[in-house]
């Protein structure tokens, strides 16, 4: 499989350098949306593609593999034309060959890849939303750390806009595989009151002179100096592991259409443009 | 950011104590320690009650923290500070800072924006943050964590409409304003709680209304007069103060013949329904593009031997106006620049007496002020007590050139425009204006490129602090207007300094560039405490 590499490899290089200001998926290319497409190009991704680009399109090991397809700024660059002609020509002066197959087998593999980049809003997910949202609010407990609209708590990131801002197997990874969440602004901390009782808090900032702290009511703790002693480390994280044990399949999926439904604007049309230039003030 | 009494963090110092709801009583007594509006404060005086840095202990005022934004352009944000965090903005962002270390609490930004403007700051009230995108959806966050209430589009999908100003909240209100090139704006009210809309004011009059019969057969729906910065209220009288700017097409007024009311006026309106109770418009048929956008300061004072509630405002167009604020009566107005040709005064009624051949034309014609104007939507502050209103002014004339075109909305086309004149090249001041008579009482001059954008903050330990044209944060006597101490930020400056208080000690802030720049004086000396 090795020859097979890689679709996209073009432009990897400019591809790898920019990974850094890939910024949220934002994606209304039409393919995203078809699920079946998705679907069967899933299949015939794991059959042929996966040699190189890794399982998921995660991005393949050592020298000569394939990028990773996910979150890539080249894959939300491209057309949906653009995605299709490197899988059906491949890519000059890279790994990656051209793949002889029906139109409508190259339209499905650019389908899947698409939705690797498109945020949970723009795809098909199946699930209840209002039996999701009272997962959310009651059986599942995620109001107790998380905000919709205002309503939840503090220790988790606001869910508000998390449809616009995540990929759908984002958010399934999240609820059930969250050991491998980024910590960074949300590092699990104590802190003790007047009455000695613990309050759960989360470090939004961190530095050698200070603490910016947010406990489990809301309240806010701006520590400097010796004060950032009064945080002490927690023993794990506040996201809960064994939501794969508490929730049934159908609670999990039901919680995955509420949450896809959670965007603070429709879909754009287009992506933004990401050199659009400031304005004038007037 | 409730009182959560931790044990330790009563007895420490440097520690937010957060927080009680910031309601209707704290905004009016704002500012003191926190800064709590865009303006500093509902009358727009942004006259610091805070003493800690004086003439005295100046050159012991040193830089705190930078923190600096990915941001495209320079910031013109002024920050709010309550209870020690600070929020500032960029263009669709917010962050909420530690305001002593300045390290980030958190950080909103807008996903799905399509476009990009500046941005000058937020409002805040009860436990909320406001801010507007710069597609003008005006989006409400939870202070302690950014975490979104609501996003209400208040130009209703409209994209021809952009927003840069900071909202003001009034009791259960936020007041919001927009701009746009060729269609007419508004002031409107939403509902701090839902986002839903209260009132609404057009800056042009629907056909039939009153003030309609001003604009010839123009389109009324394409008249402009965009109300992109941040009024001024009354709470006594109840009076929202919102500046207008100027009428669409800017540098060609051949197709709307009239006064083209209510463009480049300040309206009173009511705080509860936006119903207008007085307007005074201070350029009639503007081809100048000289908004009246700039802060309509409220002051109380003895005038001509009577007390009254004023309106002050030192006009882009290069006169210093005073009105009467509860009645809008038209008392005075003088120039405050020299470069000044375009009217040989104000007549008795307020209605500049227009020297002609001052209009744009195809071949051009030289007229002072410029388009940036003798001032602009930069911040002028107030010292009740000396009774000097300090304004960044400019001097500079350019050449304004119009062309008769088809006026088509959003199209770019503004009925052409002006160049600068390279033999002529203006020059900034700080100067004290007498607020009762618009005397100069001292001036400071600025040097630079003339591209600062950038105003002023005072303190009753009498301080003026501006930033120059030559990129320096500057301390000056405000009653002599003596330079006492400066710091060179190393940026082209668009924003106006503010002041604030953390755990007894005074800081002073200013957006420069793509930083933001805090100061206080330093730990071994200087501190009067």
């Amino acid at each position: 499989m090795k020859q097979i590499a890689v679709a996209l490899l073009i432009l990897s290089l400019p591809a790898f350098s920019q990974l850094g200001r890939t910024g949220p998926p934002s994606s209304a290319n039409p393919l995203a949306l078809d699920a079946k497409a998705v679907e069967a190009g899933e299949q015939r991704f794991q059959q042929l593609c996966t040699g190189c680009h890794g399982r998921g399109g995660v991005g393949g090991q050592g020298e000569g593999q394939g990028p990773n397809l996910v979150n890539s700024w080249e894959v939300r660059r491209a057309s949906d034309r653009d995605l299709s002609g490197y899988i059906r020509n491949g890519v000059a002066g890279t790994a990656m060959p051209a793949f002889s197959l029906p139109d409508p087998q190259i339209r499905e593999l650019a389908a899947y890849v698409r939705s690797l980049n498109a945020p949970a809003n723009v795809v098909p997910v199946a699930g209840d939303p209002n039996a999701g949202e009272t997962v959310f609010l009651q059986k599942g407990g995620c109001s107790d750390c998380h905000m919709i609209h205002g309503r939840g708590g503090y220790l988790g990131p606001d869910l508000s806009d998390i449809a616009a801002t995540r990929r759908l197997g984002e958010l399934r990874q999240a609820i059930l595989d969250p050991k491998g969440l980024a910590t960074d602004g949300y590092r699990p901390v104590r802190l003790r009151d007047v009455n000695g009782n613990s309050l759960r808090a989360i470090v939004k900032h961190e530095s050698n002179w200070s603490l910016e702290v947010i406990d489990e009511k809301g309240g806010l703790h701006l520590l400097h100096g010796a004060e950032m002693k009064q945080a002490v480390p927690a023993a794990s994280q506040w996201m809960p592991e064994d939501y794969g044990q508490r929730l049934s399949t159908d609670d999990v999926q039901n919680l995955l259409a509420y949450l896809s439904k959670q965007s603070l604007r429709q879909p754009s049309a287009k992506p933004v443009p990401s050199n659009a230039r400031a304005e004038n003030v007037n | 950011m409730r009182r959560s009494a931790l044990l330790l963090l009563c007895v420490c110092t440097g520690v937010a104590q957060v927080a009680a709801q910031v309601g209707d009583a704290a905004l009016r007594r704002n500012p003191g320690n926190d800064w709590l509006t865009y303006i500093g404060d509902y009358a727009g005086q942004r006259h610091s009650p805070l003493t800690e840095i004086t003439p005295a202990n100046i050159s012991h005022l040193v830089p705190k923290w930078v923190r600096h934004f990915n941001a495209a352009g320079d910031l013109e944000t002024v920050p709010l500070v309550h209870d020690g965090v600070m929020y500032a903005t960029d263009s669709n962002q917010v962050i909420a800072l530690d305001a002593i270390t300045g390290r980030e609490i958190w950080h909103y930004q807008a996903q799905g924006v399509r476009r990009r403007a500046s941005n000058r700051g937020t409002a805040i009230l009860g436990d909320r943050i406001f801010f507007e995108t710069a597609d003008c959806h005006l989006i409400s966050l939870n202070r302690s964590n950014g975490a979104v209430f609501w996003d209400h589009d208040f130009a209703g999908g409209d994209k021809s409409f952009s927003c840069t100003g900071a909202p003001l909240a009034v009791k259960d209100k936020i007041i919001v304003g927009l701009a746009s090139s060729g269609k007419t704006c508004y002031v409107a009210a939403l509902s701090s709680e839902t986002g839903s809309e209260a009132w609404r004011v057009r800056a042009v009059p629907r056909k039939g209304e009153p003030g309609s019969e001003t604009w010839g057969d123009f389109p009324l729906d394409w008249g402009g007069g965009p109300t992109w910065t941040t009024g001024t209220y009354d709470p006594e009288l109840n009076l929202l103060y919102w500046p207008t700017g100027n009428p669409w097409t800017d540098f060609s007024g051949g197709n709307r013949a009239g006064d083209n009311l209510y463009t480049d006026s300040v309206l009173a309106l009511d705080a509860d329904t936006g119903k207008m109770k007085w307007y005074f418009q201070f350029v009639p048929h503007d081809t100048h593009d000289w908004d009246a956008n700039e802060t309509p300061v409220l002051f109380d004072t003895e005038f001509k031997g009577r007390a009254r509630k004023l309106l002050i405002q030192a006009n882009r167009n290069g006169f210093y106006y005073v009105l009467d604020r509860d009645t809008g009566e038209f008392l005075q107005a003088t120039p405050f620049v020299k470069k000044l040709n375009w009217a040989s005064g104000i007549d008795a009624k307020g209605r500049p007496i227009v020297v002609p051949n001052t209009e744009p034309s195809s071949g051009g014609v030289r007229v002072c002020p410029s388009v940036h104007g003798a001032t602009n939507w930069w911040a002028p502050t107030l010292d009740p007590k000396l009774a000097l209103l300090y304004v960044v002014t400019l001097e500079e004339c350019e050449i304004y050139y119009s062309s008769a075109q088809k006026p088509v909305p959003n199209s770019g086309y503004r009925g052409t425009g002006h160049t600068s004149i390279p033999s002529e090249p203006g020059l900034f001041y700080l100067r004290a204006l007498d607020a009762r008579t618009g005397r100069i009482a001292w001036e400071y001059p600025m040097p630079g490129p003339t591209t600062m954008w950038a105003g002023a903050v005072s303190t009753a330990s009498g301080l003026v602090f501006t930033a120059d044209d030559d990129g320096d944060l500057v301390a000056l006597n405000s009653k002599t207007g003596k330079d006492l101490w400066h710091f060179y930020m190393g940026s082209n400056l668009h924003a106006s300094p503010m002041t604030f208080a953390v755990s007894g000690r005074q800081y002073v802030t200013i957006a420069a560039g793509t930083n933001l720049f805090t100061f206080g004086l330093s730990s071994d000396g200087g501190s009067s405490k």
